[in-house]
């Protein structure tokens, strides 16, 4: 306690070294806390976007499909998904599913023409499953078998707005053209940009009319209650639909984006290690002056008796007096970012326009903070600061008690 | 009993090596007040540094209660410093972030005795060198005088067998310095604590009891006061 107190009054003695040390370490962790929260933030966000506009949590397709899913091969689909959705409606767990129909098309203002996504929804099942129509933003969503949402960046591409007409061309699954008149009931603005900028959402009866599917759906996409649960609930939809079929999670239908968000992490904790690299020179720098300038005062305690685990002992307390208070101002700091960031949120839009990137995120990023990270973060900081004290100590304890003392 | 056993010193500075004690025998007893005296460079420091364990020797053996030094590890000279060991310094070398009582209270951390006892220990040792009004004052709100009393309680506080002043005057106006002697020396004749000094001042040999006079790295004369209280040779 004696010691910790000496430690305490050492720190205080250049008050402003100190505090700029502690300030580095603070910097460091706060750039940690607030990059880890936006980063969470993001791949949340993707995650629920996929989740909600695209795949559900999870998808079943006829055995064969998702191999060719780019091509849209409308030959292998799921000739019959009622008895499966009831089926998979059935597990405890289930909170919605709903089929789909996905095809490859062209839409004509009558000047331009686009290539985009149909999207065939069951109007009725739909939302049990998916945001939809919730996103509508002007005008109304689906109502009859002749409507249609767009997005609203194909809108301003395509210059559109509900009321307007607009044609849509596309091939059915016996290679024939066929093109259909639409009128746009509404505008859906999800930020995702599969649904924004490249697809037309329309009734699925109509998508499979324009398919010739009959009755069935390129797939079936099911909500369940507990995300974590994810897996044992595609053993259970695997079961319930049979060795016709198989079911892949929406980390795995969008792996390249996930396997992305690993990379990103990567980098974000080579950025944080240098962050704290630089730290901690701040710290050897404070420590190896406050060293440095006192090895006469450790020449006296080594006089009086202390050992060099004592005299050590000292010095490690300053560290990590350092580091605590650095921690602290760090982590407090990284949470008044981070909470900004989830309240508030950060807008990207003017940075990039996501359709571009194609990455399903909005432009309003909003962080999503760990708890653990932080109490992570908060012992890192103190450790890594009593840490990096150990070597400007050894250079001092090493000296005989008389070099020490007569140290200039 | 400080025993000195053909104790020799080298310095390396440079390509050069230089000699700074040359073969030095000397028999302190218990409860002496002696001084090692001699021109710069003498070795006078050194001897004393070599005898409080703070450095080492080139060959012979120094004897402290019949122990010889030589063959002690870093940990156990610390713990015979700790022990038995006091040192004042010429620049005093008090922990500037620590009050007079706090400084004091330093060599008693490590030794393991009572809350109780050290605080009794600390206040009478205060008292005794005549800074009880100072106890909360830190090194830069004292004079040098009262900086080197506060040195004096600390190297006594923890009752050492033997304190080793090196020039303890030097950095004191000739009254101040008298004062500390004559601390020291009542100190010396009350408690029996062997003092022994580093000095080329002479108030510090007129107090002394014995004079050993060192000249380029030998013993050139070992005088006894035998009128002075205290010469035990």
């Amino acid at each position: 306690m004696k010691l910790l107190k000496l430690a305490w009054r050492n720190v205080l003695r250049h008050k402003r070294r100190s505090l700029i040390t502690a300030a580095a370490v603070s910097v460091g962790l706060t750039a940690m806390i607030t990059s880890n929260t936006l980063m969470n933030g993001m791949d949340k966000m993707t995650s629920a976007n996929i989740i909600d506009y695209e795949t559900g949590h999870l998808e079943i397709f006829a055995r064969g499909y998702y191999r060719e899913e780019g091509m849209f091969p409308l030959d292998t689909i799921i000739e019959d998904p009622r008895p499966l959705e009831n089926a998979v409606r059935k597990i405890p767990g289930v909170r919605g599913v709903t089929p789909r129909v996905k095809f490859p098309a062209r839409v004509s203002n009558g000047i331009d023409e686009y290539p985009i996504i149909g999207i065939g929804i069951n109007i009725r099942t739909d939302p049990e499953v998916f945001r939809t129509k919730t996103a509508v933003i002007i005008g109304e969503y689906l109502k009859s078998i002749d409507d249609i949402l767009i997005g609203t960046e194909l809108a301003k591409t395509m210059n559109l707005e509900p009321g307007s007409m607009m044609t849509l061309i596309t091939r059915d699954r016996n290679g024939t053209f066929n093109a259909y008149d639409f009128i746009v009931s509404g505008l859906i603005m999800t930020e995702h940009p599969l649904l924004d900028a490249n697809a037309v959402i329309m009734d699925i009866e109509m998508a499979r009319e324009l398919t010739a599917l009959g009755k069935g759906a390129t797939e079936i996409s099911v909500r369940i209650g507990d995300e974590l649960r994810i897996e044992e609930m595609r053993k259970e939809i695997n079961m319930a639909t049979g060795a016709d079929y198989e079911t892949y999670t929406y980390k795995e239908l969008y792996a390249s984006i996930f396997e992305v968000s690993g990379f990103k992490r990567m980098i974000q904790l080579m950025v944080a290690l240098v962050v704290i690299v630089i730290s901690a020179v701040g710290i050897v720098n404070t420590m190896l002056m406050a060293i440095m300038e006192r090895i006469p005062e450790i020449g006296t305690l080594k006089a009086m008796g202390f050992r060099n685990n004592v005299i050590t002992r000292i010095f490690l307390y300053e560290g990590g007096i350092i580091g605590l208070f650095g921690s602290l101002i760090g982590v407090l700091f990284g949470l008044v970012f981070s909470i900004y960031m989830i309240v508030v949120g950060i807008d990207f839009s003017s940075v990039f326009d996501s359709a571009d990137l194609n990455y399903p995120v909005k432009f309003l990023i909003r962080g999503d903070l760990d708890p653990v990270m932080l109490l992570a973060v908060f012992l890192f900081g103190i450790l890594v600061s009593v840490l990096v004290t150990l070597w400007p100590l050894r250079y001092a304890t090493r000296l005989q008690p008389f070099d020490a003392l007569r140290h200039i | 009993m400080i025993e000195t056993r053909g104790v020799y010193k080298d310095y390396q500075v440079g390509q050069v090596l230089y000699p700074a004690l040359r073969g030095i025998d000397v028999t302190i007893k218990g409860g002496e007040f002696a001084a090692i005296a001699g021109p710069s460079g003498s070795g006078k420091t050194t001897l004393l540094n070599i005898i409080g364990c703070l450095d080492t020797m080139t060959k012979g053996d120094v004897l402290i209660d019949g122990v010889s030094i030589k063959k002690l590890s870093g940990s156990e000279k610390a713990k015979l410093r700790g022990n038995k060991i006091g040192f004042i310094f010429q620049t005093f070398n008090l922990i500037p972030v620590l009050t007079a009582y706090e400084n004091v209270e330093m060599p008693l951390l490590i030794l393991k005795i009572s809350e109780t006892e050290k605080e009794l220990r600390i206040t009478d040792m205060l008292n005794e060198v005549g800074l009880a009004e100072y106890v909360h004052r830190r090194p830069n709100e004292m004079s040098g005088g009262q900086q080197q009393r506060v040195a004096i309680a600390r190297a006594l506080v923890k009752n050492p067998a033997m304190v080793l002043a090196d020039e303890p005057t030097a950095n004191l106006d000739s009254s101040t310095g008298r004062g500390i002697l004559e601390l020291m020396k009542d100190l010396n004749q009350r408690h029996g604590t062997t003092f022994v000094f580093s000095t080329h001042d002479q108030l510090v040999m007129d107090f002394a009891d014995r004079i050993i006079m060192l000249r380029d790295g030998k013993v050139i004369s070992d005088e006894n006061k035998p009128n002075r209280k205290g010469s035990t040779r």
